[in-house]
């Protein structure tokens, strides 16, 4: 054969082959032809929605559509504040005063890393409970602009009576089931239909989750300590509880209705039996087939693990819903560099930056869409085509020290710590800013934070003469500190272990060894990864140890502090704390239910931590959230974000509901 | 040729066999400590912070995980069924907090005792029934309560009846309560510490007398040597398929299905790419070696070659893919085609393809030329140097035949054993391609998978990458067969 004979085969071959992949896409192509029809369609009806959305508001409020709202202000029961009281309603009424009809309309989209399923009961990943918090609603809810007072959710009324060991909910009326994507095929035509939502719904959720054959031993944990959920009517639960404990409080409220009419049943529409049942919700087929349904403001859309998961508006919410059509959540870019790039590109509309990637983008100016930092101005990221902001999370972090080594047990030297320790010079120069020093246990932007105490600020001279006073001096000139104990003369040497991954942590310990070091004390440094940290803390085997500490709003002492976990194998008391009255008060926090009083408890309770010092508490951890913020073209600018910056609870600013897509 | 080549096929199953062993012992090697699996896994998130509401998890709820994964049996042998009262006697003394013993290493052997199932049943009760051993009967207790529970998950749905489940059931419902409490304090004996001892022994005792048949373990117990391990556990759901991911909560191999397909067309073009351009580039330096082209080339490739990927990959991104405020990017930023890419038609489908894929390919490829050329090289100038090529000069044959039809065949058998290695080499530049430019193929896969801690995708991941490896080496065999006529004759 010669050259062109090979050269005229290949060609040939190369058109086959193109051919071939050409036929190979067209029923993909016809499929998704057919899909987008039907999206079209529905967006149709949605429009129309919208449309009656709008001239309710305006029927409503006149012609004025700017904010207000129902709810807010207006002729309500004096009782109804809020604030948990025994033998009275006291939910706020529902509040849909944010939503605002003009506002209507677009898609967000942010990156979110994929839950592996949706089932309420089984997945217990923080992702898994904000896609169902989206989907489902609870019994009663919060605004983020008063986390601690519950307003209506599901239930219109909430009763607590017996000494806060049993709780009585009224239903809203008209809620029903959203109804599954896949009740359109008729394989699944029994799920074709309306469900209202009734107190069995809730029933069945304590239920599986007290089913020993159910794996979500998590949920079994917290739930341990309710007695019953009964359906009393159709529209009241009722739940009681077997001891007073504050928790039980928030539990209670947050309770979510389980979709029995799906669950209880097998891929063909027979009920399980009470044997199959708890197994079959380990792996139940619904979940197989990635869907979910709830009552709550949107439809999940399309779940593909890993991909992408996307809600739309449920049109059939008994609430007003919130502005966005469809959230998306972008689950595939999980590295942090292709992340700032896709921001950058405009594939998400807000996302974090990690400190180093602030120090390079906005402090260095690599990156000139965002805006200098401003000294005196907090808000000065808001002017660049990027926005940014210094954002606080509900985290702190601090250094241990194990309070029986015979280095520690004074609160004379640990006092002197927390004296020889930069923390303010360390938030500035290691996290560049982001942070405030901690002063005690409670997070400052929890009412229950003690304003009254007054931090020990850096000062290597009170931090020296502390130990002098404790007994640590250098007796035998070779500038290390020592002292006398039991007869044998013991050098201020130890070693402080940390987490591995931290950069940060690598730095400040260094700032640190060299302050001590002046002193006369010696610190090494020694770094672990997460899990044999986990051991450190468990074994309490540790002179010193860096920490970090998660909380919610709410407080309780008695797993982090009370003496009778000092000594108990795998407690978090790794420090070994122990103090009558602590004790004493953090059992009483536990079944106070009147917040002054609470305040009241916390408060001492945090001027007796400070007093005896068992940590070095550092900072209260802060990032840097970034959103877009200008337009270019594809209504892609956020709006609403400032305003959650400015007036809503600082742990509960990004409330991403409550913004709104740029129309134009 | 066939012999050949079905010597071959049959030399890869002991290698294979041999590597999944292997793989498998250093994955086992590294199972997180059962504590840590029992506490629910706690997140990284956050650089070294922990969740300060969480509450202590249920034990007995872990079981039907530990058994769905195997995790609940010794890795290779396993001699359960040998304890006897006396072993046991040792095993519950060893529980003992002691001066010394770290409590996280007591406490990992409490959690093997717990979760060891029914064979440890027997002895547990001949301990509880002795008198004389009444310290330990807190924790024997205990022991007894967990290893004489039957987990169920939902495989077993399909497995039992319904009333067989719910006597199963009823039986596990009826081990409740039954744990005498003990009070374990460093270096001083167990100690019963329990109102209802007497009531709690009986119980116990009770259970054991009415299904007593369901725990006699003495003739399972030579099978279970090799049968009830984890190796074994292993094996049969990767030869049938259902080798479960906790973290997809899918079949792995219904995960790798979807993402084998990108990685190993990128494989393909990468290696089609590197051999083209680096094969000629060596010929060429090896024909003008020492001349001034040569040393460029030869000095640009090695400043290529020490070019860590990561890095080209980050700086590529960054200046290539990232909408700068004047001006769109000039490539893509993720993915290998573009969002609407299926309505478009197949030529320019073809084309956004290759727009997609250029720059990982570059990442993947640039740093192999520089091997690949100077092996290419080397070889070539060895044949050159060898007395046919002189004798054939000699006789006057021009020089392009003397390379292009002696030397370069000769020197392509060293060529051919580095293409199969190659392979595996680029599976692992795969994780960091696919990361930086969001590829959905194995490598991320890979990559999640070790990140979760995901055994069991780890390992499916690792059969296919030994799959493709052994395939690289069968072709790699063929090719040898091709370019190398002594083994077509030695095999006929």
């Amino acid at each position: 054969m010669d050259k062109g004979k090979i050269t005229l085969l290949v060609i040939i071959a190369l058109l086959l082959a193109i051919q071939i992949l050409d036929r190979s896409r067209e029923p993909e192509q016809m499929l998704a032809f057919a899909e987008r029809i039907e999206e079209s369609q529905e967006s149709l009806r949605q429009q129309q929605v919208e449309f009656n959305i709008i001239v309710e508001a305006i029927k409503e409020k006149g012609i004025e559509l700017t904010g207000g709202g129902k709810g807010e202000g207006g002729h309500v029961d004096p009782l109804r504040d809020g604030k948990p009281k025994l033998y009275a309603n006291f939910l706020l009424p529902h509040n849909d005063g944010h939503f605002n009809p003009t506002y209507v309309g677009g898609t967000l989209k942010v990156y979110q890393s994929s839950p592996k399923g949706l089932n309420p009961i089984v997945e217990n990943s923080a992702t898994a409970s904000d896609a169902n918090g989206y989907i489902n609603d609870s019994l009663c809810s919060f605004h983020p602009r008063h986390p601690q007072l519950w307003s209506e959710g599901l239930a219109t009324s909430c009763i607590i009576s017996d000494d806060y060991l049993t709780y009585t909910f009224y239903l809203r009326d008209e809620v029903y089931w959203q109804v599954p994507e896949i009740a359109k095929k008729s394989e699944f035509e029994w799920l074709n239909k309306k469900v209202p939502l009734t107190a069995n719904d809730f029933v069945a959720t304590f239920e599986t989750v007290m089913n020993p054959d159910v794996e979500c031993p998590q949920k079994k944990a917290y739930w341990d300590d309710m007695e019953s959920v009964t359906a009393l009517a159709n529209n009241i639960v009722q739940v009681k509880w077997k001891v007073k404990v504050y928790t039980s409080l928030n539990t209670s409220m947050s309770i979510s209705p389980l979709p029995r009419h799906i669950y209880s049943f097998n891929e063909k529409g027979e009920e399980y039996s009470k044997e199959e049942y708890g197994l079959a919700m380990n792996k139940h087929w619904f979940d197989e087939m990635r869907q979910a349904v709830g009552v709550g403001a949107y439809v999940l859309d399309e779940f593909t693990p890993d991909k992408v998961i996307s809600f739309k508006r449920n049109l059939d919410y008994w609430g007003r819903g919130y502005h966005f059509d469809r959230i998306e959540w972008e689950g595939l870019v999980k590295d942090q560099d292709p992340q700032l790039v896709g921001f950058k590109n405009g594939d998400v509309h807000a996302h974090g930056l990690s400190p180093t990637q602030f120090k390079s983008e906005v402090l260095d100016r690599n990156e000139p869409r965002f805006a200098a930092r401003e000294v005196n101005n907090p808000k000065a990221g808001r002017a660049g085509e990027f926005a940014w902001e210094q954002v606080r999370s509900r985290s702190y972090s601090y250094i241990g020290w194990n309070m029986r080594s015979v280095l520690f047990n004074d609160k004379l030297v640990r006092r002197a710590m927390t004296y020889a320790f930069p923390k303010q010079r360390i938030i500035d120069e290691v996290y560049y800013g982001l942070g405030r020093p901690q002063v005690a246990n409670v997070h400052p932007d929890s009412v229950y934070y003690n304003p009254n105490i007054k931090d020990h600020v850096f000062d290597l001279k009170k931090a020296a003469a502390l130990l002098d006073e404790a007994g640590w001096k250098d007796s035998n000139g070779d500038g290390i500190r020592d002292k006398l104990i039991n007869g044998q003369k013991k050098d201020f040497e130890f070693t402080i272990k940390y987490y591995a991954s931290s950069v940060e942590w690598d730095s400040t310990l260094i700032i640190f060894k060299n302050q001590l070091r002046e002193i006369g004390v010696v610190m090494t440094p020694k770094s672990f990864e997460w899990k044999e940290l986990l051991r450190v803390y468990e074994d309490k085997d540790f002179e010193a140890v860096s920490g970090g500490w998660r909380f919610g709003l709410e407080v309780d002492f008695v797993q982090l502090w009370h003496s009778k976990y000092a000594e108990e194998p795998r407690s978090s008391n790794h420090c070994g704390f122990k103090n009558k009255r602590a004790d004493e008060i953090a059992e009483k926090l536990r079944n106070t239910f009147d917040q002054e009083e609470r305040i009241k408890i916390a408060k001492e309770f945090q001027e007796i931590i400070f007093e005896e010092q068992p940590y070095t508490f550092f900072r209260s951890g802060e990032g840097i959230f970034i959103w877009q913020n200008t337009d270019k073209g594809e209504n892609n600018k956020v709006l609403g974000v400032e305003e959650g910056l400015d007036t809503y609870h600082p742990l509960y600013s990004r409330e991403k509901l409550l913004w709104h897509l740029s129309k134009e | 040729m066939l012999a050949y080549l079905i010597r071959r096929v049959l030399w890869m199953i002991p290698t294979f066999l041999i590597i999944l062993i292997i793989n498998f012992g250093i994955l086992r090697l590294q199972r997180p400590p059962l504590s840590y699996e029992m506490s629910g896994g706690q997140s990284q998130e956050e650089a070294g912070s922990r969740d300060a509401e969480k509450g202590q998890a249920n034990l007995k709820n872990h079981l039907g995980r530990l058994k769905r994964t195997g995790n609940n049996l010794p890795s290779l042998i396993n001699l359960r069924g040998f304890v006897d009262k006396d072993d046991m006697i040792e095993i519950l003394e060893d529980l003992q907090s002691k001066t010394g013993v770290k409590e996280s290493e007591r406490y990992e052997q409490e959690l093997e005792l717990m979760i060891s199932g029914h064979m440890s049943v027997e002895p547990l009760v001949e301990i509880l029934k002795d008198e004389s051993l009444k310290s330990l009967h807190g924790p024997a207790s205990q022991a007894f309560m967990m290893c004489a529970y039957t987990p169920l998950n939902y495989e077993d749905r399909f497995e039992y009846s319904s009333e067989e489940l719910g006597e199963i059931q009823l039986r596990n419902k009826s081990l409740a309560d039954m744990a005498i409490n003990y009070t374990n304090e460093i270096d001083k004996a167990f100690k019963v510490d329990d109102e209802n001892y007497e009531s709690k022994r009986e119980n116990i005792l009770n259970y054991y007398q009415r299904h007593q048949s369901i725990y006699v373990q003495s003739e399972r117990r030579w099978g279970a040597i090799f049968g009830d391990t984890g190796f074994m556990v292993f094996m049969g759901k990767l030869f049938t398929g259902k080798l479960w991911s906790e973290t997809k909560k899918r079949y792995v191999f219904e995960v790798i299905a979807e993402r084998w397909q990108v990685t190993l067309w990128l494989n393909i073009f990468s290696i089609m790419i590197a051999w083209g351009i680096a094969i000629p580039l060596g010929i060429r330096s090896a024909r003008q070696k020492g001349t001034l082209e040569d040393k460029t080339t030869t000095n640009i490739l090695f400043f290529l070659w020490s070019l860590p990927s990561f890095f080209i990959g980050s700086l590529l991104l960054h200046h290539l893919c990232t909408d700068s405020s004047t001006g769109a990017a000039l490539f893509p930023h993720r993915g290998l085609s573009s969002d609407d890419s299926l309505w478009y038609g197949t030529l320019r489908y073809l084309l956004d393809i290759a727009y997609h894929g250029l720059l990982p390919l570059i990442v993947l490829t640039y740093a192999s030329f520089t091997v690949l050329s100077r092996y290419m090289r080397s070889n070539l100038l060895e044949q050159l140097n060898a007395d046919y090529v002189r004798t054939a000069r000699a006789k006057g044959a021009n020089e392009d035949k003397i390379v292009y039809g002696h030397s370069l065949r000769n020197s392509m058998i060293t060529m051919v054993t580095l293409g199969a290695g190659l392979i595996s080499e680029l599976f692992a530049g795969f994780i960091i391609v696919e990361t930086i430019f969001t590829i959905p193929g194995l490598g991320l896969l890979l990559l999640d998978a070790v990140l979760q801690e995901d055994a069991p995708l780890v390992m499916g991941s690792a059969v296919i990458s030994v799959t493709l490896l052994m395939v690289g080496f069968l072709i790699a065999d063929v090719l040898y067969a091709v370019v190398d006529p002594r083994i077509r004759s030695q095999y006929g």
